[in-house]
């Protein structure tokens, strides 16, 4: 395997960056970098994660380092000529500051090949529902973790419903689980970081 | 029985006259001020507003006339300042965004801040300083607001930034120690003090709401990267807090003596709902060693018992605990992944006491009805209390959102099965 590969893998941030800028000084193209050694990285990572051989700090360091390499290959790409799964708007309910979870399915959706845009904290209905318009979202990921602010995941679900907005909702945070999410009428929910990738791919079909 | 012989009994894994409670003696087996308000008013108790001690969680705190109402078994010994760092004294009233009037420190009052929804506070409650806390509209604590600097130095990181928060005990806290733990002892109740100074990693201490000017590693994504990019760093961290924390426990011992039961040591979650923070190698190697120190020294000079919250589905991690030394093990989340209340009693009940898992605090309690909380209690109490090792506590906190006639039927059942 490649240097990049591994160093995403492995979540060095440094050696991510240096590895990057060697992979575009071989001639190879940000979209080639993205999909021959990044996206397999984070691929990679998720998998051992499912198979409880590595834990969140490891996400969070493969994530970090993915973001890295990211940050140096997307001036480079043109509007139009990067090839995404889909556009992502995500955030933590209004009155919830929580945020390292939504942070690193945020990082695993990017990782993976999806746009992100994320909203941060304590967000508003109105607040999803502009960003998901103005952005032409696929997606709409909630997140929640306390069980005093998970309630107004159902109103955001309603009022992007009424909204007419063709979009899919994804629900996750430590006390939800698949019978909240269904009951609230969300389309998909997921567990941890790396199933909501599996989750996300699904939603849009790909 | 005497609450105090009550709980020594379980402790030592023997069933007392009833089970065993608690409500309210730390900052994790506690009640939310607007519950605490309700079950007042439940039991015709004076009105006067609920004193919150604990300003993050925004937890009431169970005054005797409560405390006996409930049947708890403990009287908790907090620690002088608040997670603000604010004496916990000179209340002042303040009515909360939900229109709930209660008691906090002036200091902390004088400075709070009502901006883009919600509100603001400041670090020992001056205004001067970059805020520390913010309660959002619709949330009914103060969530800690980062205060990291930039990204990490890693050639210029140095242990002592990492040490701010924690020094020698001065003969003033230790007055106000004998003072809080001989009133304690007096109700006849198992005494259960927070020291303060041993918590190895917990995230709500790296990001402290309390640091003036906070230093060294202070966010929690950064944290948990250290645990597997800085091991070194973790290491030198913990072996100097350890160290520091068995000075000053020497010298808390030599003036509240055997008052004292319980002592809650370290809050660190290493659980996720469905997984952990660490591996089993990596916790045995990089916390293990030094809660040993602390848990040794207790254990060899005291006849205290040592409390270990850690939130999640701890399960693969509990073995490595128990052998870490710790007596007690809080909350018990039953409903996180492998946590399944009869395998943790068959597996590990004659070797650590359960302190909580009495109900589920994320669907049963908030969301469920009355007679299911009921059924879950007597459930959960006949798995957890067989030959002691049991003290009936909810899993975490009971939340602002918990309808009052839930926890009412909590303890309509609680006193059921101890009659």
């Amino acid at each position: 395997m490649d240097n990049l590969y591994n160093a995403i893998f492995k979540g060095l941030a440094p050696v991510a960056k240096t590895s990057v800028q060697e992979a575009l000084d071989s001639g190879k193209t940000p979209q080639e970098i993205i999909d021959a050694s990044m996206i397999p990285a984070m691929e990679a990572i998720g998998r051992e994660f499912e198979a409880g051989r590595v834990f969140v700090p490891n996400l969070l360091l493969s994530a970090r380092a993915m973001k890295g390499a990211l940050d140096i290959l997307k001036p480079l790409m043109m509007a139009g000529q990067t090839t995404t799964l889909g556009t992502v708007v995500i955030g933590t309910v209004k009155g919830d500051l929580h945020d390292i979870g939504k942070n690193l399915v945020a990082s695993m959706l990017e990782g993976r090949g999806f746009k992100v845009i994320n909203l941060g904290t304590d967000v508003s209905k109105e607040r999803f529902i502009e960003a998901a318009r103005e952005n032409e979202a696929d997606i709409i990921c909630l997140s929640a973790l306390l069980t005093t602010t998970m309630d107004y995941m159902k109103d955001i679900v309603d009022a992007v419903r009424e909204s007419g907005l063709d979009v899919k909702i994804m629900v996750g945070g430590a006390p939800l689980t698949p019978d909240f999410a269904s009951g609230i009428g969300a389309d998909g929910y997921s567990s941890n970081a790396n199933e909501a990738v599996a989750v996300a791919k699904q939603l849009v079909a790909v | 029985m005497t609450g105090k012989e009550r709980i020594r009994t379980v402790l030592e894994h023997r069933e007392a006259d009833r089970i065993a409670v608690d409500f309210g003696t730390t900052p994790v087996t506690g009640i939310h001020c607007k519950v605490v308000e309700a079950l007042r008013r439940h039991y015709g108790l004076d009105d006067h507003p609920v004193y919150v001690h604990e300003p993050g969680q925004m937890l009431g705190y169970i005054e005797d006339d409560l405390a006996e109402a409930l049947g708890t078994d403990t009287a908790g010994c907090f620690a002088p300042k608040n997670s603000i760092g604010v004496l916990n004294k000179d209340w002042k009233e303040y009515r909360m965004p939900w229109g709930q009037v209660v008691m906090l420190p002036a200091k902390m009052v004088d400075s709070f801040t009502p901006k883009d929804g919600g509100l603001y506070t400041y670090p020992e409650g001056d205004n001067t300083l970059p805020p520390s806390g913010y309660m959002p509209e619709r949330c009914y604590f103060f969530d800690s607001i980062e205060r990291q600097q930039g990204e990490i130095d890693d050639d210029n990181l140095n242990v002592e930034d990492n040490l701010q928060e924690y020094s020698e005990i001065d003969d003033e806290t230790l007055l106000y120690w004998k003072t809080v733990t001989d009133r304690a002892a007096q109700t006849g109740r198992a005494v259960v003090a927070g020291f303060g100074g041993m918590a190895l990693g917990d995230v709500a201490r790296i990001i402290s709401m309390a640091i003036r000017e906070p230093r060294g590693i202070r966010s929690v994504a950064e944290w948990y990267m250290s645990t597997v990019c800085r091991p070194d760093y973790v290491k030198e961290l913990f072996d100097r807090i350890s160290a520091l924390a068995v000075r000053n426990l020497e010298k808390i011992h030599s003036v509240v003596g055997e008052n004292v039961d319980v002592v809650y040591v370290c809050g660190a979650d290493f659980g996720t709902q469905t997984s952990q923070f660490l591996s089993v190698e990596t916790l045995d190697e990089l916390y293990v060693p030094y809660y040993k120190r602390m848990n040794d020294w207790i254990h060899q000079n005291t006849t205290w018992k040592t409390f270990k919250h850690c939130c999640g589905a701890i399960y693969p991690l509990l073995d490595s605990l128990i052998g870490a030394g710790f007596d007690i093990i809080n909350p018990v989340q039953i409903a996180a992944k492998d946590m399944d209340p009869q395998r943790l009693k068959d597996e590990f009940g004659d070797r650590v006491t359960f302190w909580g898992g009495g109900v589920d605090t994320q669907k049963t309690l908030p969301f469920g009805t009355p007679a299911q909380v009921r059924e879950e209690v007597l459930k959960l109490c006949d798995i957890f209390s067989k030959g002691g090792g049991f003290v009936y506590n909810t899993v975490h906190n009971i939340q602002a959102n918990v309808p009052v006639e839930n926890v009412v039927a909590l303890m309509d059942t609680l006193k059921e099965i101890r009659s």
